[in-house]
């Protein structure tokens, strides 16, 4: 029964967002309707995560997992766009599975803003990173066994996450889908997006390996 | 940065959510101006000199490069300046682009202002109560990340020191990086297993948890909650009504000067002083009980 | 009242050939301060972690635990029994203090407003109201491990076990941290069962000792009959060099009579038995050859607006000589090290490493076949999987001929005695264990001159002893080793010379006898008993050998 009542407000949450959407800020309602959306759409994976029996051992990994990746944004801040926190995501996602893959995602996007800063992009980098971990979650056994595919998803990751990010960054601006300034955007972040695109592909092939290795440790000696 | 900071989570964070979401979608030139001119005030209240000096440089420089290359994106409106490569620069794209520059800026500022007064304390505790477990996670994580810096940095010294990438060269550097960040993966895991036993030694999941917390909600965060939801609802139902729609396509509209308007104005433009007025009010009053000393 | 019992109790860890403990029996009664001593790997934190259910580890178990008289298993609350382990740093899970403090509660289920009481009460018995608000990694590590031992009081358990939680402090925090122990089950009646290898403090103390070896109890009993009760067993125990320094002369010397405990009852002792007048030991004149480690008017501070760090130290190290430098907690000696050592930039003054300035070694020509460190935390030297891999790492690293690289290996592992753990992954060893690795893998550098910071911590006395054995076979090499460290009997009974840092300068240097014959208080306890007989004896085999010397007992 509270089920059945959490997805009714749910699927009512969309529609009287959008419609707010309309009335409250009809300039900017694309930019509006698609944060909201943005925010809502992680959700139903955080009510399932808190309903669902978890034990301690797996909660403190993912945090650690989360740790990891702002630590390896940290680490990296010297050289821009060159940053392990895709590829820590990926990593969560194909030994510790989907959900575990969208939490680490979403959470280093939150954790590590607190770092560089909150914003309007945080929800956006919250739903992309979620999204990459949760598609390599489902996706976990082929790219563990296949370096090829691995490669592929983190380059596919790295345009990802720039393409939904430019998406933002003009509905933000022009509160319509302006295909102009979306050309120039991704035109102007390439350099970036191909940083991503490789860093991902490095970090992922060099670091998929040995980490699978020590996890696989841990889980024997700790009984996992 | 006291008075404010005071103030109850939950009142910070709905007062943040409806500065910030107003003043990113509204498009408004006045209400984008009033949202610029609060978080800017603000943000001078509870910045050190200097910082604010290097910031205004930057946003500055932002303000001109969104400005002026507005009008390259958009070629709609009637009345054109000149033309550039063929495409009409027009008077209406250049003042979009001030006011977007605007509201991003004014966003940005309020950004700053909650990442400063809404610290991760605050985060936590609101969402401690609805999402548990979640915010324990994040509790953890935030836990962790100091501690992995520093042990990241003794890692990057002690390999440094036995002659392993320890050069100058950029090739040098990301390759100590990478061998302290695997280092950092073994390390970490091995710690988070001592946190679990932690946790387990001290009843973690043998119950339902309650939830503590060090704030109080007292009657002032009341007050101030009440009057933050009639300063918000007047420029929500006013919007809704439409009263204060403003577009630059195909022409500029009148900004709107009704009494329903005005007063849409006030109500947003004293929500967004708000902060700096209460700021004010306790230097002052700080000032004045000194004195008395 | 008897409140744990343990009976019979055998463990064997998966894969494991002998096991971790076997036939395990004894009591314990409420009110009870049990200190739990032996050398790392005797079982210890195994048979601990048995007690508390909810941390046990894997593994085959036989025999029965009763807590209350009840069986383990049917134990409900993790309330009841308070567990802390040796690392302050892992234990803490949220990133506020207040937090830190509700945690166990929260967990328990207990109403906000009844934690909001206890919390309270703990923070002020525990003197954690300055720093209740802060973030936990803010604090020192003696804070740190306050707070784990209020997190876990809130619970108010009825037992208290701690697996040498004094392991990584320093030697002024690790007394507080007994000292509060002691307040606990003095005033409290708190039942406290401890593990601990630094045996000096909690000795007169602890109502109850027991001590272990290879899984089983060795001897059980009070304080004072430990000494002569393992005199009993083999006059030259190698589990005596872990006892205080008054218990280890008197066994030395065999005289009869009560054991002493504390520096008072030695010296007591000592004077009911030789007295006479103050003797100076003759001490010869201190040779050395030419320095290899020389600083000239050295300054460093970490950034433009803090304090000087370092205020124009000049110091020379001589060639094949251990150098100790001792000091206060947070007095600089680890940065001191670490700008020797090149990690980080002194802003004026020079550092000459063989004559050559440290800046003026290019790349990495200063860390081959010239200067090695290894850090406090050996973990943090390890970077793969094995430890063979490590090292092997190393010998490539040093460009040695490949057909060379596996015989050096084994060379240095053999040397160190570590060939039977090459396999192992680094993080499965002990500390005594993963601390000789990595100084194997700093050795490969062939360094002339060995830099360690704090290299006994967390080391039991028979892992101490073993390392001051390796120091002084490296120094037969000629290789100049200069160490930073807390732990003044070490210092005593391994230096050449020894130096205080304090004040960000080097306040003396000198041979360990003048030295600490010089100092009232900063000395060994062998020392504290024995100066009024012999001024400049400082370790225990110095007083045994003065005692022996006069000619025997009055």
């Amino acid at each position: 029964m509270k089920k059945w009542i959490s997805g009714a407000i749910f699927c009512l949450l969309i529609p009287a967002v959008v419609l707010s959407g309309v009335y409250l800020f009809p300039a900017r309602q694309y930019a509006f309707i698609s944060l909201c959306v943005t925010v809502l759409s992680c959700l139903p994976v955080f009510i399932r995560f808190e309903r669902k029996e978890t034990g301690t051992k797996s909660l403190v990994l993912i945090s650690a997992m989360t740790a990891l990746s702002v630590l390896g944004r940290v680490l990296f801040t010297p050289i821009p766009g060159f940053k392990p926190v895709t590829a820590m995501v990926v990593i969560t996602a194909m030994y510790f599975g989907a959900e575990a893959g969208f939490m680490t995602g979403s959470l280093s996007a939150v954790i590590s803003n607190f770092y560089f800063g909150q914003g309007p992009w945080t929800p956006f980098q919250m739903f992309s990173w979620g999204l990459l971990g949760l598609i390599a979650g489902l996706i976990s056994e082929p790219l563990k066994r296949n370096k090829l595919l691995l490669s592929l998803y983190a380059a596919f990751s790295g345009v990802l996450y720039s393409v939904i990010m430019d998406v933002w960054t003009v509905l933000w601006a022009d509160g319509t889908f302006n295909i102009t300034r979306y050309v120039a955007a991704i035109i102007a972040a390439a350099p970036f997006t191909v940083i991503y695109a490789v860093s991902n592909i490095i970090f992922l092939l060099l670091f998929s390996k040995p980490i699978g290795k020590i996890l696989d440790r841990i889980k024997t000696k700790y009984g996992l | 940065m006291k008075a404010f900071g005071n103030i109850h989570p939950s009142v910070l964070m709905m007062y943040f959510l409806s500065v910030m979401l107003v003043s990113m979608f509204a498009s408004n030139p006045i209400i984008q101006a009033e949202a610029l001119f609060g978080g800017a005030l603000f943000c001078l209240c509870i910045q050190k000199r200097g910082t604010a000096l290097r910031d205004a440089g930057f946003y500055i420089s932002l303000f001109l490069m969104v400005a002026v290359t507005n009008p390259l994106f958009s070629h709609n409106g009637k009345t054109p300046l000149f033309f550039l490569n063929g495409n009409p620069v027009t008077l209406e794209a250049l003042l979009c682009g001030v006011s977007i520059a605007v509201m991003v800026i004014g966003v940005l500022l309020w950004c700053k202002c909650y990442s400063e007064i809404m610290t991760s304390d605050k985060f936590l505790y609101l969402f401690g109560r609805i999402i548990p477990k979640l915010s324990l996670v994040l509790s953890m994580a935030l836990r962790f990340i100091p501690a992995y810096i520093r042990q990241s940095r003794r890692v990057s010294r002690a390999q440094k020191a036995m002659g392993l990438y320890s050069g100058k060269s950029i090739s040098d550097r990301v390759r100590n990086r990478m061998r302290v960040l695997t280092a950092m993966i073994s390390w970490s895991l091995e710690n988070a297993m001592d946190v679990s036993a932690s946790m387990k030694a001290r009843g973690y999941g043998q119950k339902k948890r309650t939830d503590f917390s060090i704030f109080r909600f007292q009657r002032s965060d009341c007050a101030l909650f009440a009057v933050c939801i009639v300063l918000l609802s007047v420029p929500l139902v006013g919007m809704a009504a439409g009263v204060t729609d403003f577009t630059y396509y195909p022409g500029i509209s009148r900004i709107e000067t009704s009494p329903a308007a005005v007063a849409v104005y006030a109500a947003f433009g004293a929500l967004s002083v708000l902060p700096s007025v209460l700021e004010a009010k306790e230097a002052i009053i700080w000032k004045y009980y000194v004195s008395k000393i | 009242m008897e409140i744990l019992r343990v009976e019979d109790l055998s463990f064997r860890y998966p894969k494991a050939e002998k096991p971790a403990l076997s036939h395990i029996d004894f009591t314990v009664e409420s009110g009870e301060f049990i200190v739990l001593c032996g050398p790392s790997g005797c079982g210890k934190t195994t048979l601990l972690r048995l007690l508390k259910k909810e941390v046990a580890p894997f593994g085959e178990k036989t025999g029965s635990i009763f807590f209350e008289g009840a069986p383990q298993e049917s134990l409900t609350c993790a309330g009841e029994m308070g567990f802390v382990q040796q690392n302050p740093e892992s234990q803490i899970v949220t990133d506020k203090v207040w937090h830190e403090l509700a945690f166990g509660l929260e967990n328990l289920g207990v109403p906000t407003d009844v934690i909001r009481r206890r919390v309270g009460e703990m923070a002020s018995f525990f003197g954690i109201e300055n720093w209740f608000r802060q973030k936990t990694d803010e604090l020192s590590g003696g804070q740190k491990q306050l707070l784990n031992l209020a997190s876990v009081m809130v619970m108010q358990p009825k037992l208290l076990i701690l697996d040498e939680p004094t392991g990584q402090l320093d030697p002024i925090a690790a007394s507080d941290f007994i000292a509060t122990l002691q307040k606990l089950n003095r005033e409290l009646g708190l039942t406290i069962l401890l593990a601990e290898h630094r045996l000096e403090e909690v000795f007169p103390i602890a109502d109850r000792i027991i001590m272990m070896e290879d899984g089983g109890i060795l001897l059980n009993g009070e304080p004072r009959s430990i000494g002569p009760g393992l005199s009993k067993l083999d006059a030259a125990h190698h589990m005596s060099c872990a006892l205080p320094s008054a218990v280890r002369i008197w066994q030395g010397l065999d005289i009869g009579g009560t054991c002493p405990l504390t520096v008072k009852e030695g010296r007591e002792f000592l004077k009911r038995n030789y007295s006479g007048q103050t003797v100076t030991l003759p001490e010869p004149e201190y040779l050395h050859e030419e320095a290899t480690v020389e600083m000239k008017n050295v300054w460093f501070r970490y950034e433009r607006d803090l304090p000087d760090i370092m205020r124009g130290v000049s110091v020379k190290v001589y060639r094949g000589e251990i150098f100790s430098i001792l000091g206060g907690n947070g007095a600089g000696k680890t940065t001191a090290l670490c700008v020797v050592a090149g990690l980080l930039k002194a802003y004026r003054g020079k550092i000459l490493i063989n004559g050559k300035q440290v800046k003026d070694y290019k790349g990495n020509t200063l860390y081959r076949r010239c200067l090695a460190f290894l850090p406090q935390d050996p973990q943090t030297v390890f970077a793969l999987d094995t430890v063979r891999a490590d090292l092997s790492e190393m010998t490539e690293m040093m460009e040695i001929d490949k057909s060379e690289r596996e015989k050096r290996l084994d060379e240095i592992s053999a040397r160190l005695g570590i060939s039977h753990l090459l396999d192992r992954h680094p993080y499965d060893l002990s500390g005594g264990e993963q601390q000789k690795c990595a100084l194997a893998k700093v050795l490969l550098s062939e360094p002339e001159i060995l830099l360690l910071d704090e290299p006994t911590k967390g080391l039991d006395a028979y892992a101490k002893q073993n390392l001051r054995d390796t120091l002084r076979e490296l120094k037969a090499t000629g290789v100049t080793v200069l160490t930073v460290t807390h732990d003044v009997e070490f210092a005593a009974e391994t230096a050449d010379r020894c130096a205080l840092f304090f004040d960000g300068e080097f306040i003396s240097a000198d041979t360990p006898r003048k030295f600490f014959a010089e100092n009232n208080f900063y000395t060994t306890a062998a020392n504290r008993m024995a100066r009024e007989l012999w001024k400049n004896a400082v370790t225990c085999e110095q007083v045994v050998e003065c005692c022996k010397s006069v000619g025997g007992a009055k």
